[in-house]
C-alpha cells in the first residue's frame, strides 16, 4: 500500500509557537513527498486532536503518522496508542522533537523555524520506510531485590512482602537500620528513632517473605525489566547467623578493642561485635581485615597478634595456647629468635615495634613460674609412623605438627642430648637448659618419642623399622674455613665446636687475648662466652659495618657492655703462628662498596692497610656446612654441600624422605628451621594420605592493607631488665624477662593490625558453636523482576573546612557524632560531655557545613535546619540551662509541623544568629573568652561582627552521595545527576523510577531528604513494583535485532559483543540466532556484523539514511 | 551611617555598573550569608561591612556607598574570597568600587587611602617607578604632616640600609610608558 503520511504540528501553547513559525512549518510539510495532510494546533496532545488523528486515519486513509511536538519521552506512548486504537500499527508513527531540541534552546525564531522544518522533513522521510512490528509480552518475575537496609529499604521490603511476594533485602553492614538507627530523636515530633524503627527492623528479620542478607553486597546484575539476575556476595562474617543467639559471650572474652564505626569512633567495640544492641539480625560479626604484618613476616607464621592481645588482657595461659597452636618453643624463640616480626611491626612506624619476642618469652617464664600442667598425650588417629632425624628446632617442629595430626613420631638424635643446635650451639646465659628441657619434655608428653645417641646411617634401616616417611633435619655442623695461612695452628677454634664444648662441659683454655672472626650470632655468642671463660681481651673482627652485622642488635649491645671490642671493616688475611702456636692475626681494613645481591654493601679491601693484632686464640665464626659423612649416602647435594630438596615440598631425591633446616639452607636461624619443619610436616601428611604435595602451596598469606593509626599516642617499648654487668661472670641468664605488669603494658602497645587476632577465645566461649573462623565469602544468584535501590548517603566530612576547626580543636563535633553522644545507647549513654569531662554551658550549631557552597556541595541538604533545631532542643533537655546558638543562613522549615517546631525552639530560648560564621577559634581576645571556642561571624540582621564564646561547636554537615555511588550506578546501569545522586526518570512525574526499567531509587540515594519523604518514596516504589508483579507480564519493545541467515557467515563476532547474552549459535546451520526476549535492541551487533547480516528493527539502514537525508534538505 | 527609608526608584543602574566589572556579575548570586564580614579582619572599621556593601549595590544606594569608607578599609587579605560559598570575590569588588568612587569624585576624606593611591599613581606616572621619598612627603603634606614624625625612624632605617634613595630615578622609555597609559585611559582606565 502506498504510504499516505499525516503530519501534525503542535504549538504547545507558546512553548513551540513562541519561537517556531508553526504555520510555515505546516505549509512546508504539505510539500513533502507522500504527505496526505498536514495540520497544526495549540495542544496536539489534547483529546479532540487525538480524535482528529483517528479520524484522518479512518477517513483520509492516512497510514503513516508524524507528530512534531515535544520529546518522545513525554508523548510517544500517547500517539502510538492513538494509532493502535485506529487500527494502525504503532511502529508506523514517528515523533519529531521541535520543543526540547528546537524551540527551547534558541532565541532566534528564524533558526528555530528552519530547524523545525528539517526535523519534520527527517521524520516524514523516515516514517515512509517504517514497517509494522509486533511487541512482545514477557512474564514478570514476582520476586524483588531491595538494596540497602535503611528506613527506605526496610519500608519498601515490608510493603512488598506484606503482599505475599518474595523480597531479597541486601544490606552491606552487619545490621539493617541505616543512618536512622544512629539518630536519637526525629524531628519534628521527637519520636525516639530506635523506638519507631526497631519494630520494622525486627519484622524485616522475621518476615516470612523477606530473605534478609546482611553483611552482603550485590556484585553483578544482568537481565532486563521483569527478569533480572543478580549476584550477591555474602561477606564472611565468621559467625553463623542462624546459630548465634546474640548472647555476647564471644565479645566479652575478645581481647581486641577498636573504635566503633557505629558510634563514629566515639566509642569502642570488640573485634567480634554487634554494632548496637537492637541489631537485626541479632548476630555478632567478626571483623577480620587480613593477616597482621607480624604474622606474615614470621617464617613459621606464628600468630603474634593473637598472643599479644591475650597478654594485654592478662590471659597469659591462653596466650601461650595461641603460640602452641603453631609451635612449641615459647621459651626458646622468646630468647633467641631473630624476630622478623618486630622488623615489620606497624607500631614501629609510630615509635618502636612491640617487643614481640620478649612477650613470647614472658609467656614461657610465666608458665615455668606457676608450674606447667603435664600435657595430655595426643590420640593416635593414624596408623602411619614417621621418623625425624635430628632433634633441633626443625626436627622438633615437624614432630610437633605430625604428632598433633595423629601420627606416631620418633625422633632419632645422634648426640647424647636433645635439642641440637639449641643445646650445643647457644650459650647457657642466652638459653638456659631448663627452658629447653621444659619445651622438649612438653613434646614428649604429647607422645613424641626421642631416641638419643641414635645416628642414622641408612634410610633403609629406618623404613625397615616400619616408618613410612622420614624428615631429615640433621643440621649443619661442620665449621667452614677461610682458607688463610696457619688456619690449623694451635689456638685456632671454630665457634660452633667451641660453643659445643663449653655447653657440653668440656674445658677449653683460650689464653688472655681472643679474636673472634665473624659478625653473626655465633660470633657474638663465642665472644661473650670467651669473656665468661676469663679472657681479658676479646675482639670481634667483622668485614662490614656494624649496621650490617647479622647478629641480633641487642646481643651486640650487651657484648659491648661486657667489654667485647668490635673491629669492624676488617678481615683477617693470615693467622700468625710461632711454632704452630697462635701469636696473633694479620688483618686488612675494608671499605664499603656497591651493594651486593643481598642488598648489603660489599666490603672492598683497602690496599696497604694491613695491621696485626696479638692474640692467644682465634675463634672463627664464618659459617657452617653440612657433614656429609654423618648422612646416608644416597642423598643428592648442591654445590654448597647442602641437601637438594624441592623448594615448596622439601622432598629430597628419595621418595618419602623430606629434609629441612640447616641441612638444606646452610646455617640460618631458629625460626627458619621451625618454618621448614612445619612445611615438611604438611608434605609428610599429604604424602601419607596420598594427596598432591604441591597443590595450593606455598599457602598465600595476605597482609592486611590499611592499618589506621590516627589518635595513637606515642609510647616507647618497655625496657628489658638485664643482669648487672658486674655480675655476669658466670653463665647466669643476662636478660631477665618482663614481669606481669610490664608484659601487659607492652602488649597494650599492639595496634591489632588484623583487628581479629584469631586467638580463638570466642570459639571456646560460644556455647552454641556459632563461630566458624574459617568461613569464606560466598556468592549466590537470585532472580528478580524489580530492583529497588535504597543505598542512602554519606555524611560530609568537614575536615577540609579548616576554619571550623574540626579534627583540630577539641569539642568541635559533627551533627552525627553529637547524635551518637546524645543517644541513650551511645558511647556516653546520652551524657553530653566536653573533653575535660564537664557539661557544656553554651553550644553553637553551625548550619550549611558543606551544603550551599560551590566549593563542596551546591545543593541544600534539606534536613540540616530541622535536625539542628532538634539538637538544640535535645541539648537543653539533656543539660538544662544550656544556651544554644544556631548560626544559619536561611531557615528552611518546609514540611508538616516544621514551622511549629521552629517556633517551639524559639520559645525555648535558642538564639538564632543569621550569618555563616567566618571561623571557630580558640584564641581569646578577652578574659571571658579564655578556654572557650569562639565563633566569629557576622550577625547579618544587625550588620555587625560578633564573637560568640561557646563550650562546644556542632557542625551541621551536608548529606552527600555515597563514596561508591558511581560504581553502584554503573552496576545497575543508572545515571547520576550533577550533584552525584541517582537520577530519577522524571523529577516530578516519575520520581522513583529510573531510565532503566524495573530499577527504582528511593530515599537519600536519590537526593537528600527526611524520613517521611524517604518512607513515602519507598512505598511509591513498592507500589510500582507490585503493579508490575500483579500485571504478571510486561510488554517489551519490538525494536530488536534480527539475523538474515542467508547472509550470516557464522563468524560469531556478534555473540561475543552482545551485552545481554541474547545471541546464540546454531551449530547445525552455522549461523547466529537472536533471542528476541533478551535482545534490548542496542544495535551493537548490527554495527559489528561484517557481512551486514543483522538488521536492527525500527532502525534499519534505509530508515536512518532517509532520516538523515530529510534533515539535510 | 544614615538609616532612612529607601525610596525605591527601580533603578538598577548601579548594580549594572558593578556587574560590568570583570567578575562583578557574581554579586547577583550573593546569598547574603555574611561569611565575608565574619572573616574580615577590619570589618569593624567599615561604615558598611562587606556583605552589606553588596546588599547596598543591589539596593542602588550609590552615593551612600561610594562616599563611605568601606571599600577603602579592605586590606586584600582575601579571607572572604577563600570562604565565599558562591565564588564571589568580594576583595576584588571592593577595589572596583574604589575606582568607581574616585571617578565619580565621591571618595571619602575620612580615609587616607584615596590620597595615597593618588600620590602613588602620580609618582609612578612621573618617573615610571615610584619615588618613595617624594611620594611619602607629598602624602603627608596632603594629609597630616605631623604623622610623618611617627614614621621617621622607619624612614631613617631604610635610608641607612640604602633602601630609600634621596633622588628619584627615571626608567628608560618614558615615552612608551606614557603611550601605554594614554591607551589605558582611552579604554576607560583610571584618570
Amino acid at each position: 500500500m502506498e504510504p499516505k503520511i499525516g503530519v501534525y504540528i503542535c504549538h504547545c501553547g507558546t512553548n513551540i509557537a513562541g519561537k517556531v513559525d508553526v504555520k510555515a512549518v505546516t505549509e512546508f510539510a504539505k510539500t513533502l513527498p507522500s504527505v496526505a495532510i498536514a495540520r497544526e494546533y495549540t495542544y496536539m496532545c489534547s483529546d479532540p486532536w487525538q480524535d482528529l488523528i483517528r479520524q484522518d486515519i479512518k477517513e483520509l486513509g492516512v497510514n503513516r503518522v508524524v507528530v512534531a511536538s515535544c520529546s518522545p519521552l513525554m508523548h510517544e506512548r500517547t500517539y502510538r496508542r492513538v494509532c493502535q486504537e485506529s487500527g494502525l500499527n504503532p511502529y508506523l508513527f514517528e515523533m519529531a522533537n521541535i520543543r526540547e531540541h528546537c524551540s527551547w534552546i534558541t532565541e532566534d525564531p528564524a533558526a528555530a523555524t528552519e530547524k523545525a522544518k528539517a526535523l519534520v522533513s527527517a521524520a516524514v522521510r523516515r516514517v515512509y520506510y517504517q514497517e509494522p512490528l509486533e511487541t512482545k509480552e514477557v512474564p514478570v518475575n514476582p520476586n524483588t531485590l531491595v538494596v540497602g537496609g535503611g528506613v527506605a529499604g526496610i519500608q519498601a521490603a515490608l510493603e512488598i512482602a506484606d503482599s505475599k511476594h518474595k523480597v531479597y533485602l541486601v544490606e552491606k553492614e552487619p545490621s539493617v537500620g541505616g543512618h536512622m538507627i544512629q539518630l536519637d530523636k526525629t524531628f519534628p515530633t521527637l519520636d525516639c528513632s530506635a523506638c519507631i524503627l526497631t519494630p520494622k527492623m525486627s519484622l524485616v528479620g522475621a518476615h516470612h517473605y523477606i530473605e534478609l542478607m546482611s553483611y552482603s553486597e550485590v556484585t553483578s546484575v544482568e537481565g532486563y525489566v521483569g527478569n533480572f539476575k543478580a549476584k550477591i556476595t555474602k561477606k564472611a562474617r565468621y559467625v553463623d547467623v542462624d546459630k548465634c543467639t546474640g548472647c555476647g559471650e564471644c565479645s566479652a572474652v575478645c581481647p581486641v578493642t577498636v573504635p566503633n564505626e557505629f558510634d563514629l569512633g566515639l566509642g569502642q567495640r570488640k573485634a567480634v561485635y554487634r554494632p548496637f544492641p537492637q541489631a537485626v539480625p541479632n548476630a555478632f560479626t567478626i571483623d577480620k581485615r587480613g593477616l597482621p604484618p607480624c604474622r606474615v613476616a614470621c617464617p613459621a607464621g606464628v600468630n603474634a597478634q593473637g598472643y599479644v592481645a591475650l597478654i594485654s588482657q592478662g590471659k597469659f595461659k591462653e596466650a601461650l595456647g595461641v603460640l602452641r597452636r603453631t609451635m612449641p618453643f615459647a621459651g626458646v624463640c622468646g630468647r633467641v629468635c631473630t624476630h622478623p616480626c618486630e622488623r615489620d611491626c606497624e607500631r614501629g612506624k609510630i615509635d618502636e615495634p612491640v617487643s614481640i619476642r620478649s612477650l613470647k618469652r614472658f609467656m614461657a617464664d610465666y608458665e615455668l613460674n606457676v608450674g606447667r600442667e603435664k600435657a595430655t598425650p595426643v590420640e593416635r588417629t593414624k596408623e602411619d609412623k614417621v621418623a625425624v632425624i635430628g632433634s633441633g628446632p626443625a626436627g622438633l617442629a615437624c614432630a610437633y605438627d605430625l604428632i598433633r595430626e595423629g601420627y606416631t613420631v620418633t625422633v632419632f638424635e645422634a648426640a647424647p642430648k636433645t635439642g641440637g643446635l639449641l643445646r650445643y650451639g647457644i650459650p647457657e646465659y642466652r638459653l638456659p637448659d631448663k627452658v629447653l628441657d621444659n619445651e622438649i619434655s612438653y613434646l614428649e608428653e604429647l607422645g613424641v618419642e626421642i631416641k638419643t645417641n641414635s645416628p642414622v646411617k641408612k634410610f633403609e634401616d629406618v623404613f625397615n623399622q616400619g616408618y613410612q616417611a622420614i624428615f631429615l633435619a640433621a643440621g649443619a655442623w661442620v665449621s667452614q674455613k677461610m682458607g688463610i695461612p696457619n688456619e690449623d695452628a694451635k689456638g685456632v677454634l671454630h665457634a660452633l665446636d667451641f660453643l659445643n664444648k663449653v655447653n657440653s662441659g668440656t674445658k677449653v683454655s683460650l689464653g688472655e687475648r681472643v679474636a673472634v672472626i665473624g659478625g653473626g650470632n655465633a660470633a657474638i655468642d663465642a665472644a661473650r662466652v670467651a669473656k665468661r671463660l676469663g679472657a681479658k681481651e676479646v675482639s670481634v673482627v667483622y668485614r662490614r659495618s656494624r649496621a650490617e652485622m647479622p647478629a641480633v642488635s641487642s646481643e651486640i649491645d650487651e657484648a659491648e657492655k661486657e667489654g667485647v671490642k668490635l673491629h669492624i671493616l676488617a678481615v683477617p688475611v693470615e693467622v700468625i703462628a710461632k711454632g704452630n702456636k697462635v701469636t696473633g692475626i694479620k688483618c686488612i681494613k675494608m671499605e664499603l662498596g656497591e651493594p651486593d645481591e643481598s642488598g648489603r654493601r660489599r666490603p672492598v679491601p683497602l690496599k696497604g692497610s694491613e695491621f696485626e693484632m696479638g692474640v692467644d686464640s682465634v675463634i672463627f665464626a664464618v659459617g657452617q656446612g653440612v657433614d656429609k659423612e654423618m648422612l646416608p649416602e644416597e642423598l643428592e647435594y648442591t654445590g654448597w654441600g647442602t641437601v637438594v630438596v624441592d623448594s615448596t615440598t622439601l622432598q629430597t631425591n628419595i621418595e618419602g624422605v623430606f629434609a629441612g633446616g640447616d641441612v638444606v639452607s646452610g646455617p640460618s636461624d631458629v625460626i627458619a628451621a621451625v618454618a621448614a619443619g612445619k612445611e615438611a610436616a604438611i608434605s609428610i601428611d599429604r604424602h601419607l594420605r596420598g594427596v598432591d604435595l604441591k597443590e595450593g602451596r606455598p599457602i598465600p598469606r595476605e597482609r592486611v592493607k590499611d592499618i589506621p593509626k590516627e589518635g595513637v599516642q606515642a609510647k616507647l617499648r618497655q625496657d628489658m631488665p638485664t643482669l648487672d654487668v658486674n655480675k655476669r661472670g658466670g653463665f647466669a641468664e643476662v636478660e631477665l624477662g618482663f614481669d606481669e605488669k610490664a608484659a601487659i603494658e607492652e602488649a597494650k602497645r599492639c595496634l591489632n593490625c588484623g583487628v581479629c587476632s584469631e586467638c580463638m577465645e570466642c570459639v571456646k566461649a560460644c556455647q552454641v558453636g556459632a563461630i566458624n573462623q574459617d568461613m569464606k565469602e560466598e556468592t549466590i544468584e537470585v532472580e528478580v523482576g524489580n530492583i529497588i535501590l535504597a543505598t542512602g548517603y554519606d555524611a560530609f566530612d568537614p575536615t577540609p573546612l579548616y576554619q571550623y576547626g574540626y579534627g583540630r580543636l577539641d569539642n568541635v563535633l559533627t551533627a552525627l557524632e553529637f547524635e551518637r553522644m546524645i543517644n541513650a545507647s551511645g558511647p556516653t549513654a546520652g551524657e553530653v560531655w566536653l573533653k575535660d569531662g564537664s557539661h557544656p554551658k553554651t553550644v553553637g550549631i553551625i548550619h550549611c557545613v558543606g551544603s550551599r557552597d560551590t566549593k563542596y556541595h551546591e545543593y541544600c541538604s534539606q534536613v540540616c535546619c530541622m535536625y539542628s533545631m532538634k539538637l538544640s532542643h535535645l541539648i537543653r533537655e539533656h543539660v538544662p540551662g544550656t544556651q544554644v546558638y544556631e548560626f544559619y543562613i536561611d531557615l528552611r522549615c518546609v514540611g508538616k509541623a516544621f514551622e511549629e517546631f521552629y517556633n517551639r525552639v524559639l520559645d525555648e530560648g535558642t538564639m538564632f544568629i543569621r550569618g555563616r560564621p567566618g571561623e571557630v577559634t580558640d584564641i581569646a581576645e578577652t578574659p571571658e573568652e579564655e578556654g572557650k571556642l569562639i565563633i566569629v561571624g557576622e550577625d547579618t540582621l544587625i550588620g555587625r561582627q560578633r564573637r560568640v564564646p561557646v563550650d562546644m561547636v556542632v557542625l551541621s554537615t551536608a548529606l552527600q552521595p555515597r563514596a561508591d555511588a558511581e560504581e553502584v550506578g554503573r552496576l545497575f546501569s543508572i545515571s547520576r545527576s550533577a550533584d552525584g545522586f541517582f537520577l530519577e526518570k522524571h523529577p516530578k512525574l516519575d520520581p522513583v523510577a529510573t531510565m532503566s526499567d524495573g530499577i527504582f531509587v528511593v530515599g537519600c540515594c536519590q537526593s537528600p531528604k527526611d524520613i517521611p519523604n524517604s518512607v513515602a518514596q519507598a512505598s511509591a516504589a513498592a507500589a510500582r513494583a507490585l503493579a508490575m508483579i500483579s500485571a504478571g507480564s510486561i510488554e517489551i519493545e519490538a525494536t530488536t535485532a534480527e539475523v538474515n541467515e542467508e547472509l550470516c557467515s557464522g563468524c560469531k563476532t556478534c555473540s561475543d559483543l552482545c551485552p545481554f547474552h541474547a545471541i546464540s549459535f546454531d551449530d547445525e546451520k552455522q549461523v547466529s540466532r537472536i533471542n528476541e526476549t533478551l535482545c534490548k535492541g542496542c544495535g551493537v551487533c548490527v554495527a559489528a556484523c561484517p557481512s551486514g547480516a543483522i538488521k536492527g528493527k525500527h532502525f534499519t539502514a534505509e530508515e536512518l539514511l532517509a532520516e538523515i537525508e530529510g534533515a539535510l534538505v | 551611617m544614615a538609616e532612612t527609608m529607601v525610596k525605591d526608584l527601580a533603578d538598577v543602574s548601579f548594580i549594572n555598573e558593578v556587574c560590568a566589572i570583570p567578575g562583578g556579575e557574581a554579586i547577583r548570586s550573593c546569598i547574603q550569608c555574611g561569611v565575608c564580614t565574619g572573616s574580615c579582619p577590619t570589618a569593624n572599621q567599615w561604615d558598611y561591612p562587606p556583605r552589606r556593601v553588596i546588599a547596598m549595590v543591589r539596593a542602588g544606594l550609590r552615593d551612600e556607598l561610594l562616599s563611605s569608607n568601606s571599600m577603602w578599609f579592605c586590606v586584600s587579605c582575601y579571607s572572604c574570597t577563600v570562604r565565599c560559598p558562591r565564588d564571589i570575590k568580594p576583595a576584588d569588588i571592593m577595589h572596583a568600587l574604589e575606582i568607581i568612587a574616585i571617578r565619580s569624585g565621591k571618595s571619602t576624606k575620612r580615609s587616607k587611602t584615596p590620597t595615597m593611591y593618588r600620590c602613588f599613581v602620580d609618582s609612578a606616572r612621573g618617573n615610571g617607578r615610584v619615588y618613595e621619598l617624594g611620594m611619602m612627603i607629598k602624602l603627608f603634606l596632603k594629609t597630616n604632616p605631623f604623622a610623618a614624625l611617627k614614621l621617621a625612624p622607619v624612614g631613617l632605617g631604610l635610608f641607612f640600609h640604602k633602601r630609600l634613595p634621596l633622588k628619584p630615578s627615571r626608567i628608560k622609555g618614558m615615552g612608551e610608558l606614557k603611550a601605554i597609559l594614554n591607551k589605558a585611559r582611552e579604554l576607560g582606565g583610571a584618570k
